[in-house]
Order: structure tokens, then sequence, then C-alpha cells
């Protein structure tokens, strides 16, 4: 662990605040949206109207424009793609607005590529897969070490919720007396409901990777800030902007999505045993058992764009400044694609899903994403054998309408 | 209008041709072959539109492929498939000093 002695992390003005605010706020509580998107899908692939309130919830707080539903795959491919018609602008009102205007979210190519290639060569899979074991390894031993002799476990709040964070502060070499009030800093950035707060968060954590990134340039390491702060692109540096944005960014883009893959993954499979006990018999299934949770369930079901010109989509007519809800969820629920695509099964024919979006915005941590996955995986299987829910316990629900998770995995295993 | 011819997986060899312009990646995926993706539509961001050149057939036509950049060859080195020949094929402009170049589909990673 490094002694930055010199980077001091700011608490709130108000320490007794609780930044962990609940999903339903957020996201809601709906047990299933894909029925409903399904119903959108067969009256058109384009329709008015925000995702948001579709789905019982209260609309995102943009300007005043035109909002549209993009539920058909081709359309979807088509907005993904089309990056001269359908900006990333959109992202300025929320994810700019929350992790810093630099966030390459929020930029369309030229610029956003320019950056996103940075971050894409410390990202590239065969670099990411030497983290499994150097840092994903050890995080989940610790994690299943404190609950393996007891039998019993929620592989939610014990696992699947705070091992990719794990992973995010070793891969950043946070010093260990930080990590709390980082922690309650970097949830804090998206809780919309207490805005104050949540700039504030933003403006000390902004704060306080600023001094860090000082610090390693200053005295390089093997992690993370250091190779953001250090790495170059045919003679290109990341700017401050950028690099600050990026990494608040981070926990969301990479541990609020981890957590939840994951437990998605652990739910499907402890619902369908017989899948589980395949993937015990034979290891070689985990890719494939990965790729299927994600399709069937992965936590960022939609992205925003706008159109940058009067566009027709879908045969609906899109005026120039409107805002797109692409639910990249629908088509991973297309049965033109998957058949019986409700159901979650690891032996379906391969076809690329949509989990990680497509076109230039495509997850760049994805490699990453199923490095953590993997071993988390391996780990269950090495360690919770006869894993199954709990009998006593309720059942794990997957809810909301987007970053969909249960709140608890409720397990017995034979310790 | 570059006319190019694609091996797929199975063996099986199609002839297309291309719009002066495009690049290697939108012929094929414009001619229907939809087994090799691009997921990331062409912006050198992953490596599924791989292709393998298949040099014997016009040593010249080498030399008109445009110079492999960092990033496209980074990306390769993550595909288990990369061989000698190996290309992505959204990093290919087409015009007629390709006009004949034959490719395979990589195998999927």
């Amino acid at each position: 662990m490094a002694q930055d002695t010199a980077v001091r992390i700011e608490e709130y003005d108000d320490p007794t605040y609780d930044p962990f605010s609940s999903d339903e706020i957020n996201f809601g509580d709906t047990r299933d949206p894909y029925p409903e998107i399904a119903r959108w899908r067969a009256q058109a692939p384009v329709l008015e109207g925000d995702y948001r309130p579709r789905m019982g919830l209260s609309s995102a707080l943009y300007p005043d424009r035109r909002m549209f539903t993009v539920v058909g795959t081709e359309e979807i491919l088509e907005v993904l793609t089309d990056t001269g018609r359908f900006s990333n602008a959109a992202y300025r009102f929320n994810i700019g607005a929350t992790f810093g205007q630099g966030s390459i979210s929020t930029m369309d190519n030229p610029e956003h590529g320019r950056w996103r290639r940075i971050f894409q060569k410390i990202f590239l899979p065969q670099y990411v897969k030497h983290w499994g074991e150097s840092i994903v390894d050890p995080v989940v031993q610790d994690l299943m070490a404190a609950f393996l002799p007891r039998g019993a476990a929620d592989l939610v709040e014990e696992f699947t919720i705070r091992y990719p964070f794990e992973v995010i502060y070793r891969q950043l070499d946070l010093p260990r007396a930080d990590v709390r009030t980082f922690q309650r800093l970097a949830i804090g950035q998206t809780d919309y409901m207490h805005y104050d707060k949540a700039s504030e968060a933003g403006r000390k954590l902004g704060a306080y990777f600023t001094a860090l990134v000082e610090e390693r340039r200053r005295h390089p390491g093997e992690d993370l800030v250091s190779l953001l702060a250090n790495t170059e692109v045919e003679g290109e540096y990341l700017p401050e902007i950028v690099l600050i944005s990026f990494l608040r960014q981070l926990m969301n883009a990479a541990g609020d999505t981890t957590y939840r893959g994951t437990s998605v993954l652990l739910t499907a499979l402890l619902e369908n045993p017989d899948q589980l006990e395949a993937i015990r018999q034979d290891r070689a299934l985990i890719p494939q058992a990965i790729e299927e949770a994600l399709r069937w369930d992965g936590p960022v079901a939609v992205q925003l764009r706008m159109a940058s010109q009067d566009v027709v989509l879908g045969g609906v007519q899109i005026p120039a400044g409107s805002l797109l809800d692409v639910v990249a969820g629908a088509a991973n629920r297309d049965p033109a694609i998957y058949p019986d695509p409700d159901r979650f099964d690891i032996f379906r024919e391969k076809r690329a899903h949509f989990a990680f979006s497509r076109g230039a915005h495509i997850c760049v941590g994805q490699h990453l994403a199923r490095v953590e996955m993997t071993r988390a995986l391996h780990a269950v299987l090495d360690h919770l054998p006869n894993l199954r829910f709990d009998p006593d316990k309720p059942r794990a629900e997957i809810r909301g309408s987007m970053m969909r998770v249960p709140k608890h995995i409720f397990v017995r295993f034979d310790a | 209008m570059p006319a190019i011819s694609v091996t797929l997986r199975s063996g099986e060899r199609r002839q297309i041709s291309a719009a002066d312009g495009s690049t290697l990646m939108e012929a094929i995926r414009d001619a229907g072959i939809e087994e090799m993706l691009a997921l990331c539509g062409g912006c050198c961001s992953c490596a599924t539109c791989h292709v393998q050149v298949d040099l014997q057939a016009d040593p010249a036509l080498a030399a008109a492929l445009p110079p492999m950049s960092e990033d496209e060859n980074d990306l390769l080195d993550g595909s288990a498939h990369r061989g000698a020949t190996s290309r992505l094929s959204c990093q290919i402009t087409l015009g007629q000093p390709l006009d004949g170049l034959q490719v395979t589909i990589a195998p999927e990673d």
C-alpha cells in the first residue's frame, strides 16, 4: 500500500449524511421489465416518450426536449453505430454533470476516440487478464474466508457488492485509511435526490484524485492511477480533466456494473441448478455462462443518445436535439436473434449480445468485467460445494428498471 | 469498384464488390456476410472484424495495404487467432489499388 501522506481525502461537511441511497429511488423495483419492453416492440421499434415514465418512474432531469425510446434491434444498432447522426452529448446532462464534463462518455469522435484509445490500451484483454490473478483472486479469497466456515451467506452483502469495489481500491492502490471516505464520496456522486451532496462529493473526489495523480507522477507505481497518468499513445497523454473525470466515473462504470452483473449470474445459476451443475463438471462452460447472464439481464440496459440532426428512425421523425433512450436490453431479448429469449440458457447458440453496448462507445472495461466475473465464479465453484438457495430465507429477486440486481442472495453450502 | 474475394469460416468463397472509399469491414458486412462481427462499428475498439489477408494471390496487394497502427496491432495481439497476415478489416480502406484482394474471415475469439 502506498504511503501517500501528502494526499488528503476530505469527508462531507455533514459526516452524518448517508450516501447509500436506495436503488428504488433511482431505478424502481420492477420485478421484470422485459415483458413490457416486448409489448412496446410489438407496437413499434421507436416510440415517443422516455423510458423511465414507461417503467413507472419520474422522468430524469433533462432540459425540455422531445424524447424517444428505441426498442427495435435494427434501430438500436443504427443509433449506436451512426455516431454522426446520434451523439453522446446527451450524457452531458447526467454522466458529465455527475462525474465531470471530461468524461469520454459525453464526447463524440474524433475527440472521443483520441482519449478512449488511451484507456483502451490499458484495458486490453491481454493486460487485464493478469489482474485476475494479481488483484481479483486475492480480493475474492479474502471476502470468502469470512463466511466459508458458516455454511451460509448472503452472496450480495458479503460478496458481490464488495468485491468489485475492493478490486478498484487495489487497482488504484488507495491508502487503506482513505477507503471509507472514498466510498462515501464515490457513491454520493450519484445521489440525485440530494443534489447539494452529489456536487460536494464530486468536488471533493475531484480534488482527491488530482492530488493522487500528482503524487503518482512524482512517485509512479504499478497501480492504475500511475498507469493512467503516465500512459501515452503516439505522444499524447490524457488531459487532466479527462483523467479526473474517468477516475470519478470508475466506481460507477466498473464497480456498480460488475457487482450487479455478478449477482445476476449467480442468481440465474442458482435458479437453474442443472446448468450450475454442468459448469461444476466442466469449467470450460464458464465463458458462455457469463455471456448468457449478460445477455439475459445485463446491468446497463439503456443508453442515452441525442439526435444531432433531424432524422427518421424506424419510420419516426425525430427532430435534432431530441433525446433517445436506446434500450440495448431489448435487443438482448429479441426472439429473432435469440430463440426463446426470456430463458436463461448457457447452452444456446453463441450470438454476440448487447450488454456492453455497441459502436464507438462499446464498454472499454468489458475484458476486465469478464475477468472479474470469471474469477468470482471459479471461487464460488471452488469453495461453495452443494451451493443452493437457503430454504429458510427469501429467494433472491432481481429488481429494477435498469441496473437490475437482487438485494440479497441467501445461500447455503457445505462448509 | 474494387472486387474482393472473401472466404467464410466454412471455406465457402464469395466475390463481393465494394464502394470506393468504404472499409473492407463495411464491404463485407454490406454484402450480408454477418458471421464477421464489427461490434464497435469500425472504430478500432474491438477485434471482431479480424481477417487474414491471402498474400500468395498477388504480393503487390500487400504493399497497397495501409500500414498497421499501434492500436490495431494491440487489438490483434489480444486475439487467439492472430496470424502473420492478420488485419482488422475496419482499418483497410478500399480503392482500385486493392482490387483483387483476397481475405479469409478469422475464427471467432
